[in-house]
């Protein structure tokens, strides 16, 4: 069958235990009645697909909880990821000055063109919090990544962050084939009109406010 | 599997109204969050004789016990990525199982390690 997709792009979910990682990625809750089966299991990774600019993107989004009390995420997780979440608590101090073990972690391990954004999660917890926002976008800046306070539990610019990631991984996939494709060179390579307009983002998306 | 597979095709599109040339006729959604999880046509209908633990477990079920029933009908997938919205669990015995990509909602199939590819119970999804 022919493909039915434009891109496939690997993301990883990334930082301490218990910042919310699995929460991102898995939305179950329980009743007091019946446990459901599939979160007694857990989930490994999810397929998601999105429209970016008109073209359809599939995302498959690993967790990789359990994996991080080894400090280090083994390089198994990172071949192939093309992008990589960095999740902290803003409610817990260490799980962000972790950020910085985590970006170098990062660097050893995996490919050195992979995308990164740095999430600061569980911003409802307002009155617990450790680590201001101010603080995150200052981390964000000394290594040039994006980032965005996210709180899973009220789905708070989850959905965003990984537009956001996809779209600056597109981005960088049309820059480095524009590049092996120069305009005017062989027929044939796809390549992005000019003047083609640009599509808007989903509203709700434009409202929220990143670096 | 090949004994299942033989019941692949067509033959069985006279009585199926949701199976059109062997494959799924609608979308295939979440029963409980409408999630689409399979465009039209990615599927192949099948049959087959496949237990499948209970999405619910009871709680006072006995400890170890999984809670499974037999499903019949399947929509074979060759390819991960033609799922739309799709959960991957871990994999128990050989088995990924799958679950709805915004709910969480499953198994709704299940993934064979082997083959790398998934089936979808048709009586845990809804047509659209």
């Amino acid at each position: 069958m022919a493909k039915t997709y434009d891109y496939l792009f690997k993301l990883l979910l990334i930082g301490d235990s218990g910042v919310g990682k699995t929460s991102i990625l898995f939305r179950f809750s329980e009743d007091a009645f019946n446990i459901s089966f599939i979160s007694t299991i857990g989930i490994d990774f999810k397929i998601r697909t999105i429209d970016l600019d008109g073209k359809k993107v599939k995302l498959q989004i690993w967790d990789t909880a359990g994996q991080e009390r080894f400090r280090t995420i083994t390089t198994a997780y990172y071949r192939g990821s093309m992008g990589i979440m960095l999740v902290y608590d803003v409610t817990n101090e260490k799980s962000f000055e972790n950020i910085k073990n985590w970006i170098r972690n990062i660097e050893e391990n995996a490919s050195a063109d992979v995308e990164k954004m740095i999430l600061g999660n569980k911003c409802d917890l307002d009155s617990k919090r450790q680590v201001s926002k101010e603080r995150g976008e200052q981390l964000a800046i000394e290594y040039q990544i994006k980032f965005v306070e996210t709180s899973a539990k009220d789905s708070l610019n989850v959905e965003y962050a990984f537009y956001t990631l996809a779209r600056d991984i597109k981005a960088k996939m049309e820059k480095k084939q524009e590049a092996s494709n120069p305009p005017g060179g062989r027929s044939g390579a796809h390549q992005l009109k000019a003047n083609e307009p640009q599509r808007k983002p989903t509203s709700w998306l434009s409202r929220c406010s990143v670096l | 599997m090949s004994e299942v597979e033989n019941k692949e095709g067509p033959a069985e599109e006279e009585q199926k109204d949701y199976v059109q040339d062997g494959r799924n006729k609608y979308v295939v959604k979440c029963k409980f969050c409408g999630s689409k999880m399979l465009d039209k046509k990615s599927g192949k209908y099948m049959e087959a004789e496949k237990e499948l633990p209970l999405m619910r477990q009871d709680n006072n079920r006995k400890e170890g016990e999984i809670q499974s029933e037999t499903i019949k009908e399947f929509y074979h997938v060759e390819n991960m990525y033609t799922f739309e919205n799709i959960g991957f669990t871990h994999t128990v015995a050989n088995h990924k199982y799958l679950s709805c990509a915004d709910c969480d909602a499953g198994p709704v199939g299940y993934y064979d390690m082997d083959t790398k590819h998934s089936y979808v119970a048709i009586s845990r999804i809804v047509h659209s």
